[in-house]
Formats: structure tokens, sequence, C-alpha cells
């Protein structure tokens, strides 16, 4: 017991705290300089595989993007030659309301589809090259679909949050709610967090914790409306169901001032 | 198209037989129709004429008429497409030199109005005759704040109803008209409204406008404003905007020589506190949207208007028109949604009803205030035409 103990304080002697432990020879340097070399390795490998498809996918991208710029022009230059605009207005008639012409439309539209081919062609290519560097654990392509897919819904949500916050808007003041700003931004909110969740679903971000927030979310943002319209609105509702549920003979007699008016104005 | 089955031998038309004037009489109630038929036979008991209609003939139907029973349809208020069609295609088919439509609560029409649209088609020669009706100054509102000065100023028109439901007119109008009703239903346009006048003005045929006096004007069976605002003003806009190489050449319209009476004003001024709390009311909430229509010289006009009393309220003639004409270029550029545009421009439009009651109230004559409105929409129609063909100076 005393031998090992004199061995150990003398090979603590022989090897000072900071200097590294040998085993068979070869330091922990010499280790972790293996491992980081391997992984530069692997990575220059991946990227050095990787690299033709993400030159693919910008070529792709721009050369698609350059022929829908010369053929939207060219769509543009001949349905305004064809009176297409006219043409359409005269079918159409004021229904159809678009806040652009119908040719600016189709030229866009043109213009946008051969850049989403472009794009789709690219992410194929860059998928062939992914393909031989699979052996890392990291899902590169399919978020990126998912990516471009959630940023289409979060563009469409805006629009319509817009749009429905606008109608309601107006018909409220139309309609002389005093709460009808309060009334647009609910819906407006609606319409965006029922988007955000269903943007973060598509991302695969939060799982059930998104689930949970977005129903405590809308169910709280349309309990709020219910109350401020119910609240706010007592004495319109009551006035419409007495209206409904009294027969004719027994509605309340209209008071003067209000019949005479009735009968004073008219619009048309 | 005739059908004679149902009628006695006397009021029967054979499917081909000419008439100097033909009568359409759109879908009425039965006691309606049978007043129009006695006004009818009152008004023209020696004129050669044939009254065709969508109505089941009364029983007591004057005999001396002529009727030519036509498909029956639903009543609406105010002339469809589809009257103007078949009025036509009757007149045409009768070798007809007048052709007069009456519209739903024509039996209101004095025997004299009825002569007189007759008359200046029958003798004169004008294309599309219209009525000049003596209403009361409450009454067709949106024709006394829109209608009437953007027609007046946009197409040198001086007819005071631009939207008659009931006419009179030749045959080549009626053929003009039924090319245009034509062009609109087959595009299945339910509830599309026709501008005869403006038409006519388009075709360069002639107008005349004959005083009709008092009539009941027939009211949509939904009184709300909103909807009834949207499809009469949209579609006046629409009309502008398909005739716009027209109208931007310089005109001057005709001189007018009405004599229309002035009708009582009964008291409305009741409603002048709802109009002006509806106002302010979008005063306060549409401020993201009105500022994409309306100039900021607008704007603050209107805001200082918004803290004015009911009773002191009035919205300035120049600054109505440069509101209408100001929607008028959104709608056409589509700034907004065209349904938002118009429902954003009702509130304004209240404003204006509830100045003009304040106006008529105080003394000042209904027409001439009227016409004061229409004169500040032709002095400035070259802000219209000028942001018609430049719309980007306003943002400049």
């Amino acid at each position: 017991m005393q031998n090992l103990v004199t061995n150990s304080v003398q090979q603590a002697i022989q090897n000072p705290p900071g200097s590294p432990i040998y085993a068979n020879n070869v330091t922990i340097w010499n280790h972790m300089s293996d491992a980081l070399h391997q992984s530069l390795y692997r990575v220059l490998t991946l990227l050095i595989a990787v690299l033709p498809g993400i030159l693919a996918f910008f070529v792709a991208l721009v050369i698609f993007a350059v022929a829908g710029v010369v053929i939207s022009w060219i769509l543009r230059r001949s349905l305004t030659w064809a009176k297409f605009d006219l043409r359409i207005a005269r079918k159409s008639g004021t229904d159809w309301t678009p806040s652009t012409s119908p040719t600016e439309i189709i030229a866009r539209v043109s213009f946008w589809a051969c850049v989403l081919l472009g794009l789709i062609i690219g992410v194929s290519a860059f998928d062939t090259s992914y393909a031989t560097g699979t052996a890392l654990p990291i899902t590169l392509l399919p978020y990126f679909t998912h990516a471009v897919g959630a940023a289409l819904l979060l563009v469409a949500g805006v629009l319509i949050a817009r749009f429905l916050a606008r109608s309601v808007l107006i018909s409220a003041v139309n309609a002389q709610l005093q709460y009808a700003r309060f009334l647009s931004l609910g819906v407006k909110w609606l319409v965006l967090v029922l988007t955000a969740a269903m943007v973060l679903d598509h991302l695969e971000v939060g799982g059930n914790v998104v689930e949970l927030a977005f129903g405590i979310l809308f169910g709280g943002i349309v309990l709020t409306l219910a109350l401020a319209v119910g609240l706010g609105s007592r004495e319109l509702v009551s006035r419409s169901l007495e209206n409904h549920v009294k027969p004719s003979g027994e509605r309340a007699p209209v008071p003067e001032e209000m019949a005479s008016t009735v009968r004073s104005i008219r619009h048309f | 198209m005739a059908t004679a089955n149902q009628i006695s031998d006397e009021t029967a038309v054979a499917e081909h037989a000419t008439a100097d004037l033909v009568v359409f009489v759109t879908a009425m109630p039965a006691e309606k129709f049978k007043g129009v038929l006695d006004n009818l036979g009152a008004a023209f008991p020696a004129v050669n004429m044939i009254v065709a209609t969508q109505n089941e003939l009364p029983a007591d139907a004057p005999r001396s008429l002529r009727i030519d029973l036509m498909p029956q349809s639903n009543a609406f208020w105010m002339l469809q497409p589809a009257d103007f069609i078949r009025a036509a295609q009757c007149g045409l088919e009768h070798e007809a030199k007048a052709i007069l439509i009456l519209g739903p609560g024509a039996d209101s029409l004095s025997t004299l109005a009825l002569r007189s649209l007759a008359d200046a088609v029958l003798t004169a020669p004008i294309d599309l005759v219209v009525p000049h009706y003596s209403l009361a100054p409450h009454t067709g509102l949106i024709n006394s704040a829109i209608l009437y000065p953007l027609t007046r100023a946009v197409f040198a028109s001086s007819v005071r109803f631009p939207l008659p439901i009931d006419l009179g007119m030749t045959p080549r109008m009626a053929e003009r008209l039924t090319a245009t009703a034509q062009r609109i239903s087959a595009n299945n346009q339910g509830e599309a409204i026709l501008w005869p006048v403006n038409e006519a003005i388009a075709a360069g045929f002639r107008i005349d406008e004959v005083d009709a006096g008092t009539r009941a004007v027939p009211q949509p069976s939904d009184a709300e404003i909103n909807s009834v605002f949207a499809l009469i003003t949209g579609s006046l806009f629409a009309d502008i905007e398909a005739k716009a190489a027209l109208w931007q050449r310089p005109r001057r319209a005709p001189l007018t020589h009405r004599t229309a009476p002035e009708v009582a004003f009964s008291n409305g001024t009741a409603d002048v506190a709802r109009m002006v709390a509806a106002f302010r009311l979008a005063t306060a909430n549409l401020q993201d949207i009105w500022p994409l229509v309306l100039p900021p010289n607008s704007l603050l006009m209107l805001k200082r208007c918004s803290v004015l009393e009911p009773a002191e309220f009035r919205l300035p003639d120049n600054l109505w028109a440069r509101i209408v004409y100001d929607f008028l270029i959104a709608y056409r550029l589509r700034t907004i949604n065209r349904g938002h545009l118009l429902g954003a421009l009702i509130p304004l439009y209240l404003a204006w009803v509830a100045g003009y009651i304040n106006t008529v109230a105080s003394g000042t004559p209904a027409e001439r205030q009227i016409e004061t409105v229409a004169a500040a929409f032709e002095a400035d129609k070259p802000y219209l035409v000028a942001r018609w063909r430049w719309p980007d100076r306003f943002n400049s």
C-alpha cells in the first residue's frame, strides 16, 4: 500500500497538472485535432457536393426570371394592342373589380409563374445534388419547401385580414356602431392569429403548444368581441327581437317625431 | 309575342297590327295597373295606340284600349334592361312612331304628363324625352346630390332626372337602348342599370324634358340605403368610366327652362342630428380609408365640418363636388375595392343631405340649392378632367 502511494506521488511529480495525459504515446489534443479535421472534411465534402446544386438553383431562377420578364412584356404589349382591358370591361361590366387592369394582372401572373417554375426546377436540381450528401442529419430541403408554403400562407392571411377589416369597418360605420374600429381590429386579429397558427403548424414549430395557444387566443378574441357587441348593442338587439317577436298589431307606437322623419327623407 | 287569348275581342290586338304609339307598362300591382289604363284611355282617346304590358289584364279594363299581353314578370322598383328590350321589340313589331315606357307607380302620372311625353316624340324631332317630376325637396336625394349634378357636369346634360322611371323615345333610340341592354343582360348583371340619357348623348340624339308634375316615386324593397346607394352610384361611375372618351371633349350644358313648381318642404330636421352623428362617427373611424381617396385639403375641411353643431351643419358645395370627383377618380383607378369605396362615400353623402336639409329649412328654395350644387360641379370639372388624365399629379 505504501509502495502504491509512493509511485503515485512520483508520477504526479513527473506529470504536473497542466500537461496532457498520455495514453499509448498519443495526446488528447491529437484526438481533438483528428475529430475536427474529420468534421471539416465532411462539411467541405457536403458543400462541394451541394455547391453545384446551389449554383444550378440560382442559375435556373435567374434564367426563368429573365424569361418571365420577356414573356410578360410581350403579353402586355400584345394585350394592349388587342384592347383586352376594354373587351373584358364590356363583358364583365362592373361585377369584377380588380385593383389593377386585367392586362397588368396577366402580365404579372405570367412573370411570377415563370419565377415559380424556375424555383421548382432550381429546387429539383438542388435536391438531386443534395441526395449525394444525405449522410448529414440535417433536413434543409423539406424545411425550405415548408418555409415557402408558410410564406405564401402568411401573405394570403395578411391580405385577407386587411380586406375583412376594411369591410367590417365600413359596414359598422354605416350601421352607426360606435365600436366600429374595435370590431374591425378584432376581426383583423382573428384572421392574423389564425394565419400565424397555420404558418407555425406548417413549419412544424411548437407542436401542441401552438395549438393550445391558438385555441386560447382565438377563443379569447371571439369571447371579447361577443361581449363587446352584446353589451354595446343591447338596445339594437332588443329592438330587433321585439320587431320579430311581436305581431304587427302589437308593435310599440312609433314616436311622432320619428314617424314624420321616416316619411320625410327619401334617398331615391 | 302577343297573346290575346285571355282578353275580350275589343281589347285584343293582332300580332302585326300597326300603331303610332306603343306604351309599355312594366309589372306592377293590379290596382295600379288599372289606374294606368284609365289614365291612358283618358290621355289618348284618338291616338292609334297599343298598350304592351306584363301585367294581368283587369276585368274592368277600358274596352277602347288595344292591349298586347306579354309574359308576366316580377315587379321591380325601377326600370330594368329587360324592360327596354321588351318595349323596343314591341314598338318595332307594331311599327310605332313613338314608344312610351311607364315604370312602377305610373298610375300617379297625370294625363297631361302622359300626353306631353308622347307629343314630344310624335310631333318634334326628339329622340328621347324624359319627365321632369315635381318632387318634394326631401325626395330623390341621391339624384339631387350626385346623379343630376354629376351627369350635368360630365355629360353637359340639363336633364334633372337622369335616371327616369318613365320615358318616351323614337324607334332608333329604342334600338340603341336595346343594344346596350342586351349587352348588359348577356353579362348576367342581375341588377344592372341602364342610363338612357347618357346613351342618347353618346349617340348624338336629341333629348328633351317635359314637366310631368308630381309622381309617386317607387322605393326599393330594401329600405337600407347602403345597397341602393352603392348600386346606383356605382352604376353611374361605371357608365362615366365607359364613356370617358366622350365627355372629356369640351361641351356646354344647354340652358334650362324649367317651370316645375316648388313643392313645400315638410320638416325633416329631426334626421339631421342622426346624419351628422353618422358623419362624425365616420370622421373618427375612416381615417385610414378616406386619405387614400381624398386630398389633404378636403380632409381638413371635413374635419372642420365635423365639429359643427347639427343645426348649423353645412357641407360646402365646392367641397362636395371635389369629394365626388375624387371618389370617381378612385373608382376608376381602383385605389381600393370598389365596394369599400362606395361604402366610404355614404357618410359623406349623409353629411351633404344634412347640410342640404338645413339650407332648405333656412328658407333657400330647394331647386335653387340643387342648381348651386350642380354649378359647383360644373365649375370644378377641369379638376376631374385633369386628374382623370394625370391621376398621379395629386400624389406629387
